[in-house]
C-alpha cells in the first residue's frame, strides 16, 4: 500500500504514534514538565503536548487546561487544530491574532472558546514522522519573536527525546 | 454495505455531531484504502459484538475499543473516535449546563 497524499492519514505515521505510546490517557510528568516551561517561557496561559491523530488532535501532555473542557476530553476534532498544520509543512506555524486569520477565524476554539494566538513547534521522530506539536496558546493577541520560536524549538527537541526514549526495543 | 443514520445533532456555536458509523468507516478508508479499511471495521465490529450497518452512537465506543485493541494504526483510528465522542458528549452538556431550568 502507498502512502496516502495527505500525511494526516498516513498509517505508517499513526502506527509510529502507537508504537511511541502516544494515544494513551495518562499525561507523561516529563511532557508535562515541558509544557510548564514552555507556557512561562512565553507567558502565556496554555501549551500542549499535542498528538495529531487522523480526525483529532490527542493531548499527551499539558499546562494550563484545568479549567478548560479539554482538561476532560484531552483532544478535540483535527479540523479545529492549529497543530495539524505541521504535519503538512513539518515547519513552525504561528497565529499572532486568530480572529482576523482566515484559516481561523471561523474556528469554533477561536469563536467559541476565545483562543486568539497560537505558537507550535513539530514533534518529529527519528524516522522523520510528525507526531504533533509542542505548542503555546493565549487569550490575547500578541506576536511571537524568532528568539521565543527558538525556545520551543529546543523544548520541542526535548519532548521528542522523551518520546523517543519510550520506544520499545 | 449500507449504511444510515438519522441527521444527528450538531452543537451550536460548534457545529460538530457525534461521530457515526459513516464516518469511522470513511476514516478508515482514507487511513488502509477502502478494501482494507472496511475488512478492519468489520473485525472491530464483530470483536466488540455489534452489528455492522446498525452500529449506533451508544455502540460506537465500543467499535472504538476494539479497534484500539488491535493496536498500530487501527489504534489511533479508535482514539480519534473516542476523542470526537467526548469532545460531542462533553459540549452538549456544557450546553445543557447554560440551558435555563425547565428549557428543554
Amino acid at each position: 500500500m502507498t502512502a496516502p497524499a495527505d500525511p494526516l492519514h498516513d498509517a505508517a505515521r499513526l502506527a509510529e504514534i502507537a508504537e511511541l505510546g502516544l494515544l494513551t490517557d495518562s499525561a507523561d510528568p516529563i511532557l508535562a514538565d515541558i509544557a510548564t516551561r514552555a507556557a512561562t517561557a512565553l507567558g502565556l496561559p496554555v501549551s500542549l503536548v499535542s498528538v495529531v491523530l487522523d480526525e483529532a488532535l490527542h493531548v499527551a501532555a499539558a499546562h494550563g487546561i484545568e479549567p478548560l473542557w479539554l482538561n476532560e476530553t484531552l483532544g478535540h476534532p483535527v479540523e479545529w487544530s492549529f497543530c495539524a498544520r505541521s504535519v503538512h509543512t513539518r515547519e513552525a506555524y504561528v497565529v499572532e491574532n486568530a480572529r482576523h486569520d482566515p484559516e481561523h477565524r471561523a474556528n469554533p476554539l477561536v469563536t467559541e472558546d476565545g483562543v486568539r494566538c497560537y505558537a507550535g513547534v513539530p514533534l518529529i521522530s527519528s524516522r522523520g514522522f510528525v507526531l504533533g506539536n509542542l505548542c503555546v496558546v493565549g487569550l490575547e493577541a500578541r506576536t511571537f519573536t524568532t528568539g521565543e520560536i527558538e525556545q520551543l524549538r529546543t523544548l520541542a527537541d526535548e519532548a521528542v527525546a522523551r518520546i523517543e526514549a519510550r520506544r520499545p526495543v | 454495505m449500507t449504511v444510515t443514520s438519522p441527521e444527528p445533532f450538531r452543537i451550536p456555536g460548534y457545529d460538530f455531531a457525534a461521530p457515526t458509523e459513516r464516518e469511522a468507516t470513511a476514516s478508515l478508508a482514507r487511513v488502509f484504502g477502502a478494501e482494507r479499511g472496511a475488512a478492519v471495521w468489520s473485525k472491530a465490529c464483530a470483536d466488540a459484538g455489534v452489528a455492522e450497518g446498525r452500529v449506533t452512537s451508544d455502540d460506537i465506543g465500543r467499535v472504538a475499543d476494539a479497534l484500539a485493541r488491535e493496536g498500530g494504526a487501527c489504534a489511533a483510528v479508535g482514539r480519534s473516535i473516542h476523542i470526537r465522542m467526548r469532545t460531542h458528549q462533553r459540549l452538549a452538556a456544557k450546553r445543557a449546563e447554560l440551558q435555563p431550568r425547565g428549557m428543554a
